[in-house]
């Protein structure tokens, strides 16, 4: 008797206008037929613009945002493979100014992203900083950019070899002739719980998201749902050169603006792991040797992780996330053991391997919109640090909402360098 | 009255017999050709006249204006619908003709019936055109949604219309329009008057729609799609005013008490709903808003029944039969392009498509009711009538008229005027016949302004 008015209470629920009745029995965790803005990538560089779109709209509902994401569990995201670190030495002024903004948005992360009656988000930000040593040919360099980087108001500051030595009494600086170190908004932070946080965030204030490929095709069924929309924001990270040849980006003649493609690249990256029992403590920050290999600490058990870029011949196949062990006894331990000489014995624990979305053209974020396909906006190949940069969402927000930068003006991003052919160098490069 | 319903009954084969290469193009002068005949009902002619006496159907001073809108419209609607159809297969669009025909059928009959029974008849009959052409060539999926309560809340509130008719041909014995005005009123018993002037207005007063049954207009507004909007919004609404206006000379005694709330409810709609206008995201929901608005006015002059109101009433109707068609019009151009009807994202157009701007800017200054457009004198008749009604009725009509110029400004520098976004760089121009739709829709009100004893009922 009360299970069936409780059947009839729902039913006389579902019969009022507010409901989400309809009489056709639809398929579940379809998207929306009709979107104002489609981001194709649920990485923190989509979620984050998903996040900031809702922020920025003037009133509430005017925008109907839905993220598509083909993998809802991130095994092969760049995302959550990342290593999670956050700098500012950058010798670009806009890249020391976005990651500024990211390391101020973390510090108050729980301010920006808390939903009400959620647990807090633990994002783990440890701020230990980034050391970047420099060997002769680098130094001249080197000390440009802390100069670059204080003008814009970051604390980072120059070490002699000997000051290094007394800081750091396990560093061999054989070879070194000037170290830069950050102390403030540099570190690392865990990006799984930054991509959850903006997630639960974006997704309270209304975005609308699902799981499936442009064309949105819902994995295990065969089902195509054309989504109707204004406006397609590229945040696919490696594979966003594919997602841009769908709309017809790159296909064409070679001479012309058609033909020109987006040049963003899925490369392989290796992450190590190992323990060491004697290595470097607590005020260990993330390393960056002349060589270009890179280490920080991992917790506080004496685990410690880190890699190397590979060289234009060393690239690895991407076609899978196999890890290349050889790699590690060839390119990355000699290098570190000879920085950090208790190096000598550890043991490698866990390794794993990531995308980078590499922008094979000049290794800098695109942004911005493409001259021919006026409603597709690029928030891709930043190239290993998409995820400091995840306050390129706003910027990207801005220049939808509002159709200029605001903030930070990140111009020279935009597509048109690719066309122009004028590369804009970083110029130190992980 | 033969010589326009029977052709529009004939466009049926026109549609179906055409050669596909030129469907569109046949269907659309044939109506302008009984278009242009039907601008020969527009005469000034006295109160009392009825032109082209049948003994079913017949026109007089009211319905002639109203009559020759519909004609007017369906040209416009197919230049409208035109390009988006342009993807479906030939038998869906010409099924999409066959129900704008249909629909224009009914809707002829509606307005050029004598017999109440015949108007009934008709007044329901143009919800199932309708209700195909939003449900099945609407846009998204709330579609489904929006032409059930489109269906529902008309159907409901005129079930009792049907009872009240039946009722009054007992006590009457007739339904004739033509006599029922002269007959004298019928001493029932208070009881019966309530329920009868309940059961005839209910009806109307959904489908104008008054403020607090008006729920079903922005969903269907917004969801039909641009032909469906454009006879809707001109039309149909019309529809629900022409019955106030013939219905309530019946019902004298009762009307001086009954009316009062539903007078009140449209003036704080008229308020209420510019406001909400003010506060609209969706360009086409903004548009209908601004509709359910110009029709409280209108509402609420059919219920006093002064011989100002009425004429105010009527000239008000066909003005804003064209301008909301012609706005409806313009946001579909916008849609067409991006896909997209949020205002923020469809700003600054007149950078890029500067002619448009121009009707833009036309259109939304008749909305408003500028001088000397018919708009104006429309409302002007009304607020004065509404005036002599009763004083402090100044004080909605005329914040209701500040609160039209505002929304009307907003709608017009937001799409004009705003910050350009870079994503609309490279639409299409217009073409011709968008302007063409656009001339057709202003033409008349050009026309009007100079000689509005056309359409100027009753008091000339």
């Amino acid at each position: 008797m009360n299970k069936n008015f409780e059947k009839f209470y729902k039913k006389l629920k579902e019969a009022l206008p507010s409901s989400d009745w309809s009489h056709i029995p639809l398929t579940k965790g379809l998207p929306p037929e009709r979107a104002d803005v489609v981001i194709v990538g649920g990485g923190v560089i989509g979620w984050s613009i998903a996040y900031w779109l809702k922020m920025k709209e003037p009133r509430k509902e005017t925008l109907r945002v839905l993220v598509v994401e083909r993998d809802l569990t991130y095994s092969r995201a760049s995302t959550t493979l990342s290593v999670g670190g956050i700098r500012q030495q950058f010798s670009m002024p806009e890249n020391i100014q976005m990651t500024q903004f990211s390391a101020k948005f973390l510090r108050n992360i729980n301010v920006h992203l808390g939903v009400l009656n959620e647990p807090p988000i633990d994002i783990q930000f440890n701020p230990s900083g980034y050391l970047f040593l420099a060997s002769e040919d680098g130094a001249a360099v080197l000390e440009d950019n802390v100069r670059i980087q204080r003008t814009e108001g970051a604390n980072t500051y120059l070490l002699s070899p000997t000051e290094l030595k007394k800081k750091y009494s396990w560093l061999n600086t054989d070879g070194v002739a000037l170290a830069s170190y950050g102390p403030e908004n540099e570190g690392w932070f865990d990006p799984w719980s930054l991509l959850n946080g903006f997630r639960r965030k974006a997704i309270s204030m209304g975005v609308y998201h699902c799981c499936g490929e442009v064309v949105v095709q819902m994995p295990h069924s065969a089902e195509i749902q054309p989504v109707e929309c204004a406006i397609v924001v590229n945040a696919a990270g490696p594979w966003s050169g594919k997602v841009a040849e769908m709309a017809g980006i790159g296909t064409g003649p070679p001479d012309t603006i058609q033909g020109i493609k987006l040049p963003v690249e899925p490369k392989k990256r290796y992450v190590y792991v190992w323990h060491c029992p004697d290595g470097p403590g607590l005020e260990c920050p993330m390393l960056i040797d002349t060589t270009g290999a890179y280490f920080r600490r991992e917790g506080c058990g004496g685990n410690y992780l880190g890699g190397i870029s590979p060289t234009e011949e060393e690239e690895p196949d991407i076609s899978d996330l196999e890890v290349d062990h050889n790699f590690f006894k060839e390119s990355v331990w000699p290098k570190l053991a000879h920085r950090v000489p208790t190096f000598e014995c550890l043991k490698e624990k866990s390794s794993w391997a990531g995308y980078y979305d590499y922008n094979t053209f000049d290794q800098n974020a695109v942004l911005g919109i493409h001259p021919l396909v006026t409603n597709m906006y690029f928030a891709t190949g930043f190239s290993g640090h998409g995820l400091q940069q995840s306050s390129s969402g706003p910027a990207i927000a801005e220049l939808i909402v509002k159709g200029k930068y605001d903030a930070i003006d990140l111009q020279k991003f935009s597509f048109d360098r690719i066309v122009r052919g004028e590369p804009i160098l970083e110029r130190n490069i992980i | 009255m033969l010589k326009i319903i029977i052709p529009t009954i004939f466009l049926l084969p026109v549609i179906l017999l055409s050669n596909p290469k030129s469907t569109w193009m046949n269907f659309f002068i044939n109506n302008l050709l009984i278009s242009a005949t039907s601008l020969t009902i527009l005469k000034p002619q006295i109160n009392t006249e009825w032109k082209f006496s049948s003994p079913y159907t017949g026109l007089d001073h009211i319905s002639s204006p109203l009559l020759v809108l519909t004609t007017w419209l369906l040209p416009l609607m197919t230049l409208a619908s035109q390009n988006s159809l342009k993807k479906e297969p030939y038998e869906r669009k010409q099924l999409f003709l066959i129900t704008l025909t249909l629909l224009q059928t009914f809707l002829l009959g509606a307005f050029c019936a004598t017999d109440l029974a015949l108007f009934y008849i008709m007044f329901e009959a143009t919800l199932i055109p309708t209700l195909i052409i939003i449900t099945r060539w609407g846009n998204q999926p709330e579609r489904l949604n929006a032409g059930m309560y489109f269906l529902f809340y008309t159907l409901t509130a005129s079930l009792p219309l049907l009872i009240a008719l039946l009722t009054l041909y007992n006590l009457n014995n007739t339904l004739l329009i033509t006599i029922l005005h002269f007959l004298p009123q019928n001493t029932n018993p208070p009881s019966t008057s309530f329920f009868l002037w309940g059961a005839c207005m209910m009806a109307f007063l959904v489908k104008m729609p008054l403020y607090g049954l008006h729920l079903w207009l922005p969903k269907a507004h917004v969801e039909a799609p641009i032909a469906g909007s454009m006879v809707l919004a001109a039309i149909l609404l019309k529809l629900g005013g022409y019955g106030i206006i013939r219905t309530i000379t019946m019902l004298t005694p009762m009307t001086k008490t009954m009316s009062i709330p539903f007078i009140t409810l449209s003036l704080w709609g008229v308020v209420m709903t510019s406001l909400i206008c003010l506060r609209q995201t969706d360009l086409k929901s903004l548009i209908a808003y601004s509709s359910v608005s110009h029709m409280g006015l209108v509402t609420a002059a059919s219920l006093i029944h002064t011989e100002w109101s009425l004429t105010g009433a009527i000239i008000l109707m066909v003005a804003h039969g064209l301008v909301s068609s012609a706005l409806f019009c313009l946001s579909n151009f916008n849609y067409e392009r991006i896909n997209n009807r949020t205002l923020l994202l469809v700003r600054s157009m007149q950078l890029i498509m500067p002619l448009l701007s121009t009707w833009w800017l036309l259109f939304n200054l008749l909305n408003m009711a500028l001088p000397p457009t018919i708009n104006l004198m429309g409302e002007l008749l009304i607020i004065t009538a509404m005036f002599n009604w009763s004083p402090p009725t100044i004080l909605i009509t005329g914040a209701g008229v500040v609160l039209t110029a505002c929304y009307s400004l907003h709608m017009f520098l937001t799409t004009q005027h705003s910050k350009f976004s870079n994503h609309l760089a490279s639409m299409q121009m217009t073409n011709t016949r968008e302007h063409l739709l656009m001339s057709l829709h202003m033409i008349p009100m050009v026309l009007l302004m100079f000689k509005p004893e056309l359409v100027w009922s009753g008091t000339y």
